[in-house]
């Protein structure tokens, strides 16, 4: 039953942080709180029993991370 | 149309929401999946392929020809890419042309 | 990137990082049998240490692996793959990649499966590091040459 628990939180902290990925104005902080949401699928996926996607999932986060914060070098921070 | 299209997505929103509750619960053994070739997989990919990692087992030694076509279509799908975003005529504005006031803004 | 990102300590906790970064992705990519991980991951934890080379230290540094070089690396790591499953044709299999007519034979059979998949591994791990730092490459390119990014 605990399980069940800490998963519905899990799956409501990635719902609130899409939300704010999508409602965010600084281009900048959208990218660290979508590297946040990466680490929330991680701790979806270990919890669903599958080691070797959690693994993926956490590697691409950090290196998507890195892409958007060196493209945001061409562009303007700041969305209207 | 805009209505149309919110209600449409509504109606499909309810339908996965139904569904979701008619899955098989997670690491059910006698879920229609886990009956084919998943205990066939369990007993022998040890000695089958020498990995005690299944998911290695499955992915590269039973399935390799589908992972070799899967890296090559990574590999493409990469070099597209950059033959895209390094090229300099896809995606410039003309030299004349005037300036897009809504969608140029962006980008300096 | 004409100006790195720089600053001494971005500098410092580079040089420490990048190391450990590189030999964990070593040990994932010798591991994939027995642990998870595999051949993609390993590919993706080596391709970071020049990404970040790239960033914090500038185009310029001794740490890299530039575009052409890069291009021609993925389209080899997608090579050893297919030649691997050539090899076992070569040793007379029946289909592709059945590891056990491997050209070099070992004890017990299961050891020439082990080869054959590390060889793999080897291959999609340098295709995705190279993929990885290709689209490195396309992304900060892009609008330096002709001046229009100031």
């Amino acid at each position: 039953m605990q399980i069940y628990i800490i998963e519905a939180a899990l799956l409501v902290i990635l719902i609130l942080i899409t939300c704010a990925v999508i409602f965010c104005k600084d281009i900048l902080s959208a990218a660290i709180i979508y590297s946040a949401f990466s680490f929330c699928a991680v701790l979806l996926y270990l919890m669903m029993g599958s080691p070797d996607v959690a693994f993926t999932e956490a590697v691409i986060g950090t290196v998507s991370t890195i892409f958007f914060v060196a493209s945001l070098k061409k562009i303007d921070r700041w969305c209207k | 149309m805009r209505g149309l299209v919110s209600v449409m997505l509504a109606v499909v929103t309810a339908m996965f929401c139904t569904l979701v509750t008619y899955l098989p619960p997670i690491g059910d053994v006698k879920s229609a999946p886990n009956q084919h070739v998943t205990p066939v997989y369990i007993e022998r990919s040890a000695e089958d392929t020498g990995s005690p990692n299944i998911v290695t087992g499955v992915i590269i030694d039973y399935r390799g020809f589908d992972t070799m076509w899967e890296t090559s279509v990574m590999f493409l799908a990469g070099l597209t890419t950059v033959l895209l975003l390094t090229s300099n005529t896809v995606g410039r504005r003309k030299e004349g042309e005037p300036e897009d006031k809504e969608a140029g803004e962006v980008i300096k | 990137m004409k100006e790195p990102f720089g600053g001494i300590i971005l500098n410092v906790a580079f040089r420490m990082l990048v190391p450990f970064t590189i030999v964990y992705g070593i040990y994932v990519l010798c591991l994939g049998e027995y642990s998870p991980g595999g051949g993609f991951q390993a590919g993706a934890l080596l391709s970071v240490g020049v990404l970040l080379a790239r960033l914090i230290l500038g185009f310029d540094t001794k740490f890299n692996v530039l575009g052409e070089t890069a291009v021609v690396l993925a389209g080899i790591g997608t090579f050893l793959y297919a030649f691997t499953g050539w090899l076992t044709i070569f040793g007379g299999a029946d289909y592709f990649l059945n590891y056990n007519y491997m050209p070099i034979k070992l004890e017990p059979a299961h050891e020439m499966h082990a080869l054959g998949i590390f060889l793999i591994e080897i291959g999609v791990a340098i295709c995705v590091m190279m993929t990885i730092i290709n689209l490195l490459d396309g992304i900060v390119k892009r609008g330096e040459e002709d001046g229009s990014a100031e």
